[in-house]
């Protein structure tokens, strides 16, 4: 069972990095990949079971699989060093403001949808 | 009788299996430390990381060896990425009812994040690599990485800011929307997915399981249109 799933995500896998390469290389192939099996999953109108296995699976081990990549940042100290106020700055300001905006305006969107549809 | 010890640690040291091994153990450890203190700043994978490069560090391996030895693990994540795409579907048909709200929401939300995000680097005079890297830290890390690299920046860098503004959003997040009076549970959660990604919504989960609905729709959504939309957008305007 796991299997199986486990070779359908690497087949969409592939099947991305086909497309990446022929037609849109702006898109990295993983992501091509996520999108056509979302495609299929839509049309379909389902999950198999070997495939909901196999990605859960797989996404309950994604911390440790982005451990090698972000221990790559011993190669930038200097960088992040060199920005570090620029850095810590727009990330914590960025994220404060976008996230009381993102809850605020979802709040309101929310509350006109329930107007509307009380007064058709 | 004379035993080589010098050359018995340079063997394991430098054993393909190595890496792999400390990134194991480093994981485990930190993760039995998170389920015991349940502490916010106990991430898996920024704690994970510090040890594993303190171990670097100590035995005098460069990066370019521990990342040849955990190759394995990165060819993983590809799979895992388009693995996304089951949750991104589960949760997709949840929403039916409040679809214009999310999507609006979405679309507006994302685009504040991330460009407040590069405004305020490009201001504070930060250099085109990292404000490339900054760019897509509001998505989830396998993503972020990704496009990341695609649009000029570091993945290793993106996975750290991405971490970074995920444990931010979960510390700050719950009490600033309640200040700006943000009660509903749909609303907190969507805020809390669409800017701190997964840290934000294991926040929203404990909440409540509809705020939690919405903060994984909004960070597989976020994620997505961050990936098809931001390589776009940069390609546009260099």
């Amino acid at each position: 069972m796991l299997l199986r799933g486990l070779t359908w995500l690497v087949l969409f896998q592939l099947l991305g990095t086909a497309i990446n390469h022929l037609f849109l290389s702006i898109l990295p192939g993983p992501i091509i990949g996520l999108l056509l099996l979302l495609t299929y999953l839509i049309v379909r109108g389902e999950v198999g079971a070997p495939l909901s296995e196999a990605a859960s699976t797989l996404l309950r081990y994604l911390p440790l699989l982005l451990v090698p990549p972000a221990v790559g940042v011993m190669v930038y100290a200097a960088d992040i060093a060199a920005d570090f106020w620029a850095i810590a700055g727009a990330l914590v300001l960025s994220l404060l403001i976008s996230m009381v905006f993102a809850g605020v305006l979802m709040q309101k969107l929310i509350a006109r949808q329930a107007r509307h549809e009380e007064r058709p | 009788m004379n035993l080589d010890w010098h050359g018995a640690v340079d063997a394991v040291i430098h054993h393909p299996l190595f890496g792999i091994g400390i990134t194991l153990g480093a994981y485990q450890l930190v993760l039995a430390a998170y389920e015991k203190t349940r502490w916010i700043f106990l991430q898996p994978v920024l704690m994970s990381m510090l040890v594993v490069i303190s171990v670097l560090l100590l035995c005098g391996l460069t990066y370019s060896e521990y990342r040849k030895s955990t190759e394995i693990l990165n060819i993983l994540l590809g799979p895992a990425t388009v693995a996304l795409a089951v949750p991104l579907y589960l949760n997709l048909r949840r929403i039916r009812q409040l679809f214009w709200p999310t999507f609006t929401t979405l679309v507006f939300g994302g685009v504040v994040a991330t460009g407040v995000c590069l405004l305020l680097g490009w201001w504070f005079g930060a250099e085109h690599m990292i404000l490339m890297t900054l760019a897509p830290k509001s998505v989830t890390s396998p993503i972020a990485m990704l496009v990341a690299e695609q649009i000029g920046g570091v993945a290793a860098l993106a996975a750290v800011f991405v971490l970074i503004t995920g444990v931010i959003g979960a510390i700050f997040g719950p009490a600033l929307l309640s200040r700006c009076g943000v009660h509903s549970p749909e609303a907190r959660g969507m805020a809390l997915g669409l800017t701190a990604h997964a840290v934000g919504t294991s926040v929203a989960l404990q909440e409540s399981e509809e705020c939690g609905a919405f903060a994984a729709l909004a960070m597989s959504l976020m994620g997505v249109a961050t990936a098809v939309f931001l390589p776009l957008a940069v390609s546009l305007v260099a």
